[in-house]
């Protein structure tokens, strides 16, 4: 108990409650004893080639200089110093955490109040859901292949709509200023659903007398969902908010489909000029480096929902 | 019996002593029978050709051909993984050698085609590398060393409807600067029909306007070898293109390519545009568009009466680090032998092939329709005049088209005047020489 309390992960509980299931010095001075420990060999040999190896190069050629056709000249930290320097780098920078900021906020407010919405929603359930979950199925390029349709300024069904609404049409993906926004849009759309699943299953499974309690003591609407739904749903909220930071951070695939960072330079975000650096213009260390950038700020993403959840925990 | 044999087997080693040597002089397709080689392309009209006829390659030469077939986004991120890790499994892969040649040359990812065409034994009597377009011949040619081979012929082509022109008694352009004036009658004549559509993505963009800056007098390069985009008639060039899609393009056209210009010219939706001859068959699959458009070269500009417009040719290489280069340069020649270029015309690949162009099987399809002989007429003078080059020089050639079409994309969007946009990139593009 005393260790669950000053330790209150998800797998420091997980074991505590299996070593308390085994019993005084159970399951982990069995493993210990029996020095069963190389049975996790797979697994860490698995991980390292799979995970360590491939960053670990990425980490050695963003510093390095990469000619094609010859092995990479060791430069240290002159891919990085270069970055400072290059304002494409910077307007990625940013673009990518306008994208980040933009979509998770629409996620995890529509995301919420749609699996609220749900969790009380009884008629043709199954239906709803399934329908629901149909967006993120989709694979990316048909969705990139439906936007560039649909969003297109000049046949697509969008400014149509718009016109027999009698609205003036939108350049959608082909301004500058709102291509982020309609890419945001894009996401949004497509994970929405995803996060409302998530928030509907935490919601369920809360326990109902708290809420009970609360309809007892007054607290109802807005009052009810602020200081006891949403501190409730804190835990599941931050593991939503956690997929889909990882996702977002390494949004690709739409983006180079439907603009190819552009018009300009309006949706080159790190992903994007990263990919040209590499692919397009054959600068595999400088790509690595801006890679290695990202990955940092994944994990500190990711390092930033860890210690919330650990707040919000209850 | 037995003196018979012992003499027949005498007669036998000695015709092997004297054929011997003869026989391995000779080309023989089957050499490399019961090998297998992987083949990469991009997805492209040839390669789709490709993967309906290989069956007869092997009929041929007894030599199993895999195809794989990405789009090019795919095709290139896979092709630099493979070659930068040196890997044996890929034999032959499709390369824009105008683009990326002087690159994956220094990379050493081409195998040396030379020795091959220089081996009787290895190459086909009637081969003839002589018989190719010399603007791709030259843009694969490295020093003495020659890379691939093309597979087809295109370049930017200037279409218009007649039937537009008609109804709105507009005269065919004869020159460049026609065509802006041509661009101000249709808006004027008819205010719901769209008048031109080109290319808008920075990277693709110096293809298509490559031509406008030749016409204009302008160049990519100065005669002292350094940037050009800031000298008076590239500013011209640059200038018409960027305002003929400002004023009279679609909206969005800065993330347009060739998919969404082929699809706004194939539907109707535009009068006028300059894009790629390798759409043609695309472009004549819509109703009605093989009778009422026009395809010529674009014009050329009227006080400098230049016509230099942009030639190339995607081409097929053997990778260096291939084990099986020779059943690899048997597929090359199949793949390039006028039989086969014969038959890809029907799938609307230009041949590269001069012999071709003249062959009785070209001239009887093309006569089949005006447009196509058109179209022919117009691929043969791109073949004589057309150029690979549309950048400043550099070998860092994608990086700099990247740089050129930023120009126009700023003059697009209001962010410089035409001139100030060119200084801006030729500053740009002298940091990649």
């Amino acid at each position: 108990m005393l260790r669950t309390q000053t330790l209150p992960s998800y797998s420091d509980a997980v074991v505590s409650q299996t070593t308390e299931a085994a019993g005084v010095g159970g399951f982990t001075t069995v493993l210990a004893g029996n020095d069963f420990r190389w049975m996790a060999a797979p697994a860490l040999l698995f991980a390292g080639a799979m995970i360590a190896f491939p960053f670990g190069y990425a980490v050695w050629l963003a510093l390095s200089e990469v000619q094609l056709g010859s092995a990479p000249r060791f430069i240290g930290v002159g891919n990085f110093r270069r970055m400072l320097s290059d304002a494409e780098f910077w307007n990625g920078l940013y673009l990518t955490l306008l994208l980040y900021v933009v979509s998770l906020s629409f996620q995890l407010v529509i995301g919420t109040w749609l699996g609220l919405l749900l969790a009380r929603f009884q008629t043709a359930r199954g239906l709803v859901r399934t329908v629901m979950v149909s967006p993120f199925m989709l694979p990316p390029v048909v969705v990139g292949m439906m936007a560039i349709v649909i969003l297109d300024p000049s046949f697509g069904i969008a400014n149509w709509l718009l016109s027999k609404l009698g609205l003036p049409p939108a350049l959608w993906l082909s301004n500058p200023d709102t291509v982020m926004f309609t890419i945001a849009a894009l996401d949004t759309w497509q994970w929405t659903p995803f996060v409302a699943l998530i928030v509907m299953g935490g919601y369920l499974s809360l326990p109902h007398d708290v809420f009970e309690s609360a309809e007892m003591d007054g607290a109802h609407g807005w009052t009810r969902f602020r200081y006891v739904t949403l501190p409730l749903l804190g835990p599941t909220l931050i593991t939503a908010a956690v997929l889909r930071s990882v996702d977002i951070l390494r949004f690709f695939d739409i983006i180079y489909l439907t603009t190819q960072g552009g018009p300009g330079f309006s949706s080159t975000t790190l992903n994007i000029l990263a990919y040209r650096r590499g692919f397009e213009f054959f600068e595999l260390g400088y790509a690595s480096a801006i890679m290695v950038t990202l990955s940092a700020i994944v994990f500190g993403s990711v390092l930033m929902f860890a210690r919330l959840r650990r707040a919000a925990a209850w | 019996m037995r003196k018979f044999g012992l003499f027949g087997s005498v007669l036998f080693a000695a015709a092997l002593a004297v054929a011997g040597p003869a026989a391995a002089q000779g080309f023989n397709w089957r050499t490399q029978d019961g090998q297998t080689i992987n083949l990469m392309f991009n997805n492209h009209p040839w390669s789709q050709a490709m993967r309906d006829m290989v069956a007869d390659f092997t009929a041929k030469t007894g030599i199993k051909a895999r195809i794989e077939i990405f789009n090019e986004e795919q095709f290139r991120a896979r092709l630099t993984t493979l070659m930068q890790g040196g890997s044996a499994d890929m034999d032959v892969y499709m390369s824009l050698t105008s683009r990326e040649g002087a690159v994956f040359h220094r990379a050493g990812w081409y195998a040396d085609l030379a020795p091959l065409m220089a081996d009787k034994s290895l190459t086909m009597p009637d081969f003839n590398y002589e018989d190719f377009a010399a603007s791709i011949r030259q843009a694969s040619t490295f020093g003495k060393q020659i890379v691939a081979l093309p597979i087809n012929q295109e370049g930017p082509l200037f279409y218009w409807r007649k039937d537009i022109f008609e109804r709105c008694k507009i005269a065919e352009p004869a020159a460049l600067e026609d065509i802006p004036a041509a661009a101000a009658a249709i808006k004027a004549c008819d205010a719901n029909q769209g008048v031109w559509a080109a290319r808008g993505i920075r990277g693709v963009t110096p293809y298509a306007m490559a031509g406008f800056i030749y016409n204009s007098g302008g160049s990519f390069a100065t005669p002292d070898g350094k940037p050009g985009l800031s000298q008076p008639g590239s500013v011209r060039g640059l200038e018409m293109y960027s305002n003929l899609l400002k004023d009279y393009g679609p909206p969005g056209a800065l993330n347009h390519t060739f998919t969404q210009v082929i699809e706004l010219l194939g539907q109707g939706r535009i009068a006028m545009t300059h894009e790629s001859s390798n759409e043609f068959a695309n472009i004549v699959r819509f109703p009605n568009r093989a009778n009422d458009l026009g395809v010529k070269v674009l014009p050329p500009g009227r006080d400098t009466k230049i016509s230099k417009p942009v030639a190339i040719g995607w081409t097929v290489a053997i990778s260096a680090h291939s084990k099986r280069q020779p059943a690899a340069w048997l597929f090359l020649q199949w793949a390039t032998s006028r039989e086969v270029q014969a038959k890809l015309v029907q799938a609307g690949v230009a041949p590269p092939r001069a012999s071709v162009f003249e062959g009785e099987a070209f001239n009887a399809w093309a006569k089949e329709l005006p447009i196509r002989r058109a179209w022919a007429n117009a691929l043969i003078e791109i073949g004589r005049t057309g150029t690979g080059v549309y950048q400043s020089p550099t070998d860092r050639i994608p990086e700099a088209r990247d740089i050129i079409g930023g120009a126009m994309q700023a003059i697009v969007q209001g962010r410089a005047t035409p001139a100030e946009a060119a200084r801006a990139a030729d500053a740009d593009l002298a940091k990649l020489q």
